[in-house]
């Protein structure tokens, strides 16, 4: 029985003492290149910061509207963004170095799904960017629209319309990557289809009588030919 | 890029050959008032200049209501002109459809491009909407190129204290800061061209841009007084034209017309940069008070617009504006909003406000469109507080709260170089404070 027990233990301790000899070495190398990269992700973010002055590039983005997308009072500089990108794409390259070093089926999935998928998160990334800088111009256009036409509720027209060209993208996106596509597709047709039926239910039941009354005063200043005193001779 | 004159045109003036004066008339569906401005136009240069051989251009958009018809029909009676000498030239009379972007600097364009192939020592042009002119305009818009050695001749009307407000609270004194030449009325329609001036404008390729459309005006004045031409005002009496359509975009037009000073604010920088103060520039004819047709104004109406605007456009305002002024503009907007007090911008206030937009159109020219259209409130409250502010003076008083304004508008220029440079400002930044504070800093800047 002493003997078994002792037969057990033994075993017990070869099978850490494997694992600690198998293992440990790996996640000590693992440890040290992912060390290793924060290491160098640090010190590329530093050298960038001072190495890059990104003149050109700052002013593309004040211009084009993606500085005050991204930070609304419009200070974002190229060097702080090719810093970051810099930093964090060693940072995740040094992870995924380290996690290879333990060679086994499951990191190899994770690393070649991350490595496959990840051209197409950049690119997914690049539409939702995309969209959020259209979905900001084409709202704003529509906010001074509104409001020099004097339309009601300007502002909730400007977010419809931001909102609108937001979910397009975030559907562009989605079906990029292949994710929850049918959901997001559904969801879309649904919400369009929603928005257009009871747009079209509110005009006919609702506003009805006030088309009818604005088509027949058009129709007869149109006859009349007599234009209103205009309000706005000033040129 | 070169411009070549449609088929008909292009036979015409190989028919003329020579021609030394060209009056250009544009025109879109103006029918009822053409005739009226070609009789006056053929009056003009038979009356005033009978030894010289003349053409009346109209160059036409493609009018519905059988325009060109009534310019080749009009009938043209001499016996009634007291002329001093008879006319040793017929004046050849016009009438063709332009090509390319429908506006009034289209037709311009071909105008230009026919009085250069014709050789013509001076060009005038007028609008087709005009029920004020007489054969007297022709001689003022003219005689100083073709007697004087003027390039350009802008026109000087009397109108009421509430017409011309593009003009009179942004153009002018926008364009009086920048160049240094006092135009009353730089947008004002009519003008006196010379053929060197012709032949620089006819070799911009800027043709297709907001200048085809309403931008014209400020375009042709800004190119005269940037580019060092001799330029001069002729006093022409009253403007009475046709009421714009009143379902014209206000903000369209206000876009095309400060989007061109802007535009060419940017491209001039350096003439700009180096000029100080301004001069008036010469003014020919007789100057006269006439009565003017009154203008209704709906002062609730634009006090609601403002309103609106501020409530919903602080994003916009914000981008364009610096933070002393958006911090002014939010307590005009407040008093106005919540305390119910009347609609009042000063002078001081509403410079700023124009500059910091030019200033924020080249910063953002993605935007650049958005931004001028977010003006619209803004501009209509200026007007408001003007209407308010003026209500009880006459004509003189007026003339002179413009020129305040100006003098506001010239006391900033140091400040809008700083901010045009992206130089932070001084503290207390006012037309006053700048005036003093900055003066050793523009000095500075001036001899650079």
């Amino acid at each position: 029985m002493i003997q078994t027990l002792e037969q057990v233990l033994q075993g017990v301790l070869d099978r850490l003492q494997h694992h600690i000899t198998t293992y440990v070495p790996s996640l000590v190398a693992a440890l040290i290149i992912m060390t290793g990269a924060w290491i160098v992700a640090v010190l590329a973010r530093w050298l960038i910061h001072r190495i890059v002055k990104g003149l050109s590039i700052d002013k593309f983005l004040r211009q084009s509207g993606v500085a005050y997308m991204i930070d609304r009072s419009g200070r974002l500089r190229a060097t702080n963004v090719v810093a970051e990108t810099a930093y964090w794409g060693i940072l995740v390259g040094g992870v995924l170095a380290g996690l290879s070093v333990f060679n086994t089926d499951l990191t190899t999935q994770i690393i070649q799904g991350f490595v496959f998928l990840l051209p197409k998160l950049f690119m997914a990334g690049l539409i939702l960017l995309a969209g959020m800088w259209l979905g900001q111009f084409i709202g704003r256009s529509t906010l001074v629209w509104a409001v020099n036409e004097g339309l009601p509720s300007p502002r909730r027209i400007a977010a419809a319309v931001r909102v609108i060209i937001m979910f397009v993208a975030v559907v562009v996106a989605a079906d990029h990557i292949n994710f929850a596509r049918n959901i997001f597709l559904a969801a879309f047709i649904i919400l369009v289809g929603g928005a257009v039926l009871g747009a079209s239910l509110a005009f006919g039941v609702g506003a009805g009588n006030s088309v009818r009354r604005y088509l027949d005063d058009r129709r007869e200043s149109h006859d009349d030919k007599t234009p209103e005193p205009s309000l706005w001779s000033h040129l | 890029m070169k411009y070549f004159l449609p088929p008909e045109a292009q036979r015409a003036v190989e028919s003329i050959r020579r021609a030394d004066l060209v009056v250009g008339i544009p025109s879109y569906n103006n029918a009822q008032t053409i005739g009226h401005v070609v009789r006056a136009a053929y009056a003009g240069l038979n009356k005033y200049f009978p030894q010289l051989s003349g053409v009346v251009i109209n160059s036409d958009g493609g009018s519905k209501d059988n325009t060109r018809e009534a310019v080749l029909s009009t009938h043209v009676d001499d016996n009634h002109l007291l002329m001093l000498s008879t006319p040793m030239l017929p004046v050849n009379r016009l009438s063709f459809p332009y090509h390319g972007i429908p506006g009034k600097g289209s037709a311009f364009r071909m105008i230009f491009q026919m009085a250069k192939e014709l050789n013509a020592k001076a060009v005038a042009v007028v609008d087709s909407d005009l029920r004020s002119i007489t054969p007297e305009w022709i001689d003022l818009l003219l005689r100083p190129i073709a007697l004087a050695g003027y390039d350009f001749v802008a026109p000087y009307y009397h109108r009421h204290k509430y017409d011309g407000t593009i003009t009179n609270s942004i153009v002018y004194p926008t364009i009086r800061t920048l160049y240094g030449t006092r135009i009353r009325q730089p947008i004002g329609g009519e003008f006196g061209v010379s053929a060197p001036l012709i032949a620089r404008y006819l070799e911009r390729d800027d043709w297709e841009t907001d200048v085809a459309r309403f931008g014209i005006d400020i375009w042709m004045s800004t190119i005269a007084v940037a580019e060092g031409f001799r330029v001069c005002q002729s006093f022409l009496g009253a403007k009475l034209h046709d009421a714009k359509d009143p379902g014209s975009d206000l903000s369209a037009m206000l876009q095309q017309v400060v989007g061109s000073v802007f535009q060419l604010m940017q491209q001039y920088a350096g003439v700009w940069r180096g000029r100080k103060g301004s001069q008036p520039a010469e003014l020919f004819g007789f100057r006269f008070d006439v009565g003017l047709d009154p203008i209704a104004v709906n002062l609730d109406r634009m006090t609601q617009v403002f309103k609106k605007g501020s409530a919903e456009l602080g994003e916009l305002w914000e981008m364009a504006l610096q933070r002393q002024t958006l911090q002014e503009l939010r307590a005009v907007s407040h008093a106005v909003c919540n305390e119910g007090k009347p609609l009042h911008f000063d002078d001081d206030l509403w410079a700023r406000i124009v500059l910091d937009f030019a200033c924020a159109v080249r910063k953002h020219p993605v935007a650049q469109g958005q931004l001028i259209r977010s003006l619209t409130p803004l501009y209509i409250g200026r007007v408001a507080s003007f209407v308010q502010d003026t209500r009880d003076m006459v004509s003189d008083q007026v003339e002179q709260k413009i020129e305040e304004l100006c003098l506001c508008f010239e006391n900033l220029k140091p400040y809008l170089i700083r901010q045009w440079d992206g130089l932070p400002q001084l503290a207390g930044v006012s037309a006053g404070a700048t005036n003093t504070q900055m003066a050793g800093e523009s000095a500075r800047m001036e001899v650079n």
